[in-house]
């Protein structure tokens, strides 16, 4: 059966969240939420979706809510 | 280019250099007919031996690689930050070298192309020998196939790495 595509993406706000953290690194916050800044890279280009846990973490590492950092938006293409 | 990048190139030249001198030494034995086609057991210890050779292999590039891994990460902070220190260097080592749930998804993902790669080959493999083919060439399409797995799960795994999940 072929995988239904989700009309919905998970989009971040690391990028700004990082600028009012006195422009916090991507290097920084890869350190504090064990990853490497390969990863952070992709999760703030959408281009990889983080587990729970890691999202809470990267929620805890800024000191805001998982809904503060993460949103499930409508698609919208073209 | 990630610590993760130059680990699969590592082991895929790795893979790639051993596939062809395999190839290359199998070919020449059998072209001078050095064996019987039909001397399974002489054939079979020439692929143990070379999966030894091939375990030991990986083994010894893969310590080689992190500890020129880390002398390039050591050399390269020593030139930008002169005044850092032994304890601080290790830090960033290990930061460069950690592997997390990312890699560890790629890895999966990755590692389901070889099993479809050693899966196709037992398939073929059967089919030649349904074929009446000696069995010699059902051998080595099934180690063939195994070396090969592994560079293609190098190279998907590159794929996901450079292009994302």
């Amino acid at each position: 059966m072929p995988k239904k595509k989700s009309l919905f993406r998970i989009t971040n706000k690391i990028r700004t969240l990082r600028f009012f953290a006195e422009e916090m690194t991507q290097q920084k916050l890869a350190e504090i939420v064990g990853v490497s800044r390969q990863t952070i890279i992709a999760i703030e280009a959408d281009k990889y979706s983080p587990s729970l846990d890691l999202a809470f973490r990267i929620a805890q590492a800024f000191d805001v809510s998982i809904g503060e950092v993460f949103e499930y938006k409508l698609k919208v293409d073209g | 280019m990630s610590y993760q990048e130059k680990k699969t190139l590592a082991n895929m030249l790795t893979g790639v250099v051993l596939l062809v001198i395999y190839c290359f030494y199998a070919w020449n034995k059998f072209s001078a007919q050095a064996a019987p086609i039909d001397d399974l057991a002489y054939w079979a210890r020439l692929i143990l031996i070379f999966l030894i050779i091939e375990v030991c292999a990986f083994i010894v590039i893969q310590i080689l690689f992190h500890i020129l891994f880390s002398i390039g990460i050591a050399v390269r902070e020593k030139i930008h930050n002169p005044d850092r220190d032994e304890k601080n260097l290790d830090k960033i080592i290990n930061l460069e070298m950690v592997e997390d749930e990312r890699d560890k998804l790629i890895e999966m993902k990755s590692m389901r192309w070889g099993y479809i790669v050693v899966g196709l080959s037992f398939g073929a493999s059967l089919i030649t020998l349904a074929a009446g083919v000696p069995t010699l060439v059902m051998l080595n399409i099934m180690f063939i196939a195994f070396s090969f797995s592994s560079i293609l799960d190098g190279s998907v795994q590159l794929y996901y790495l450079r292009r994302g999940l």
